[in-house]
């Protein structure tokens, strides 16, 4: 009941003012802020690799078994991700912590690429599939002190650089990508064994894991390389198992190299002038500039007049660089980002910079990283957008479609995308929250 | 309009009797050109009594700016011009710190917040995830078949546009003006409504964790006539309207002849 003394009808103005200017002033986010950073998930998601246990055995009766998931997932992960890296069926994600616990990993186990998961139910054994991010225990000196600067995947072995304990590989080595000497009738599943490498003529500062071989790039500018060589990818001049790390020399002896990459059986070398060198597997035309042999096992210089290179990855069978002005170049064969017309080069081709975001808007839009997974390439720009583009196995490419995309398409991530790792079938993002 | 010298009535070729040149009681047929009565302006009356005028895109009633009309056989160019899908322009102003129910700053207030921790990088952020969506969204309503080469043409050349029903596309985005709490954008939109830009500000609010309202929303451009074009209050007579009119037309059928 309102009083005797109070005005009826619609508030005038200098009511509505009063009664604005005496709210209350929520504050959601203070000046001091921070960004979190998250990371986020897609793909296969039946052999664990995503992270997320409820995808593959449902933990509610309601939720159905996910296969693929189509679009970025977000994972909850105890400390900030600084590295990840995506094998064939599973994934390593690394922070730089001084904690105990520095590397997490998930998916196929079955030769202990995540190294020995105590299985809780028999005490023996070990997990075949790890569904969830769990800590695997590398063997360190000074557990306390070490940080784990970078982590590597390749088909059925890892490898985990360090700062001051040289580089721990577990894993599948029959073919001693591991670097280790290789044991007849070795059995991998259940394995403990976990290798140290530490010979090296400087500190490692970069691994990259192909196929079955795996790099090793040191500080000083050379390359060091162990594993399968069939193909040449060892690029030591042979085409055998190498099981101890061993220097490359062919063109990039005395060369300082900033930059290796590799992911199937062919590799890229990028040095400090900009120059790309190449070795392995050349059948999908990716060395074809130079030779025409479809294997090559020595490092070769390949003579590309597309200005100086900043950054190169290797996929299964495409290759791509970026360049200094922050132009994307592509070669190699399958879906290279041009349009279906486009399915095999040996000379690289640009990609226009318009697909990345570029116009006259925004005229400083560039591509700032490149990656690589077996069929599928991802860019990311500088303000933080992710591009992807190739075969859509299995829903890898985060799009929320499953057909294969011809041209760079945007993955919505909420979020700044800073680094991403890419599989075979899935694929890891590392995203600050704005 | 009416004042102005009307059309020149029509003439006829008619066979007049007019007295022979030889004399006498004979008359003659002689074909003369002769103003048809019909056409006389005492008889046809005023030329125009009524004129047809359509409206363009719509514009609320609180926003302003360019606002489009064909008159009379214009109406038709309006359809085709509508068809044509082109991007409009719009200025829009914004209020960080209240949010009201109708996002703009004449509503009943709901909440008010703090936007000190506003900057102008974090909005450039948000404006530049906004593009890439409506990016997205562009490249899916467009319904082109991605897997053609003539799709990867048309998007390295940035024309792929939706041709049909869309619901509103942002294409792109820019930060005018930033002093807080004051902020102001121009964007490039497809089938939008001012209420949409509105609560796109309001909802730009809620991604920077505080809320805004939108002040002002001006329309600078739609499709090919922009502000320089239109014509202001003080100018709404015959000249000025004729005038423009002729400017404008050669833009208009170019543009009509580009798309079509």
């Amino acid at each position: 009941r309102r009083g005797l003394g109070v005005a009826a009808g619609p508030p005038s103005t200098r009511q509505l003012r009063e009664a604005e200017e005496a709210a209350p002033v929520f504050q959601y986010a203070g000046k001091a802020a921070k960004r979190k950073d998250r990371v986020f998930v897609w793909g296969f998601s039946y052999s664990g690799a995503l992270g997320i246990p409820s995808f593959v055995r449902p933990d509610a009766g309601w939720k159905k078994p996910r296969r693929v998931q189509p679009t970025p997932y977000r994972l909850e992960t105890e400390e900030k991700i600084s590295s990840a890296a995506c094998g064939y069926g599973f994934t390593l994600l690394a922070s730089n912590t001084r904690d105990i616990t520095k590397v997490w990993g998930m998916g196929l186990n079955k030769d202990s690429q995540l190294g020995f998961q105590r299985s809780r139910r028999d005490q023996t054994k070990g997990y075949e599939y790890v569904l969830e991010p769990s800590p695997i225990p590398l063997p360190l000196e000074k557990p306390q002190q070490t940080r784990v600067l970078q982590v590597s995947c390749g088909r059925a072995h890892s490898l985990v650089l360090t700062d001051s304990e040289g580089v721990f590989t577990m894993g599948n080595n029959s073919y001693g990508q591991c670097g280790r000497k290789v044991v007849e009738d070795e059995v991998y599943s259940g394995s403990h064994l976990i290798h140290q490498l530490k010979e090296f003529d400087s500190r490692v500062v970069q691994v990259v894991c192909g196929q079955d071989h795996s790099l090793f790039r040191t500080k000083k500018g050379t390359v060091y390389a162990c594993g399968w060589g069939a193909d040449g990818q060892t690029g030591l001049g042979h085409y055998n198992i190498t099981s101890v790390p061993t220097k490359l020399h062919g063109d990039i002896a005395g060369v300082n190299i900033i930059q290796v990459s590799s992911y199937g059986d062919c590799c890229l070398a990028v040095s400090d002038e900009g120059d790309v060198f190449g070795w392995g597997n050349s059948e999908y035309l990716q060395l074809a500039s130079v030779t025409e042999t479809t294997q090559v096992n020595v490092p070769r210089h390949l003579p590309f007049k597309i200005g100086k290179v900043k950054e190169a990855a290797c996929g299964g069978t495409g290759n791509v660089v970026l360049t200094e002005e922050g132009n994307v170049f592509v070669w190699g064969y399958g879906i290279l980002g041009k349009g279906p017309n486009l399915i095999e080069t040996a000379v690289p081709e640009m990609i226009p910079p318009s697909l990345f975001g570029w116009s006259d808007f925004s005229p400083d839009t560039r591509v700032a990283h490149v990656r690589c997974g077996l069929s599928q390439f991802a860019a990311l720009t500088n303000r933080g957008e992710l591009f992807v583009w190739g075969k859509n196995l299995r829903g890898c490419l985060g799009t929320g479609r499953m057909e294969d995309q011809y041209f760079p398409w945007r993955v919505t991530v909420p979020g700044e995308v800073v680094d991403v790792a890419c599989g075979v079938d899935h694929m890891v993002s590392m995203v600050r929250s704005f | 309009l009416n004042a102005a010298p009307g059309r020149a009535p029509r003439q006829r070729v008619r066979f007049l009797p007019a007295p022979a040149p030889g004399g006498g009681g004979a008359v003659e047929l002689v074909a003369a050109r002769v103003p048809v009565l019909a056409d006389h302006p005492l008889v046809r009356g005023p030329r125009f009594r009524k004129l047809k005028i359509g409206a363009g895109h719509r514009l609320d009633v609180k926003s302003s700016g360019v606002f489009v009309l064909g008159i009379g056989h214009g109406n038709k160019l309006l359809t085709d011009l509508y068809n044509c899908h082109l991007t409009k322009v719009y200025t829009v102003g914004g209020l960080f710190g209240k949010a009201t129910d109708d996002f703009s700053d004449t509503g009943n207030l709901i909440e008010k917040t703090t936007f000190d921790h506003i900057t102008r990088e974090k909005l450039e952020r948000i404006l530049a995830v906004i593009q890439g969506t409506n990016q997205k969204a562009l490249l899916m309503y467009s319904n082109i078949d991605m897997k053609t080469q003539e799709a990867y043409e048309l998007a390295v050349k940035g024309l792929i546009r939706p041709m049909g029903k869309s619901p509103p596309i942002i294409t792109a985005v820019r930060c005018l003006q930033f002093a807080l709490p004051e902020f102001q954008l121009e964007i490039h939109c497809l089938h939008e409504t001012q209420q949409y830009l509105r609560k796109m500000v309001h909802e730009i609010g809620l991604e920077l964790k505080s809320s805004a309202v939108c002040t002002q929303v001006r329309r600078i451009r739609d499709g090919v006539f922009t502000v320089d074009d239109a014509l202001p209050r003080t100018q709404w007579n015959l000249q000025s309207i004729q005038e423009a009119i002729r400017n404008c037309q050669l833009k208009v059928e170019a543009e009509l002849e580009k798309t079509l």
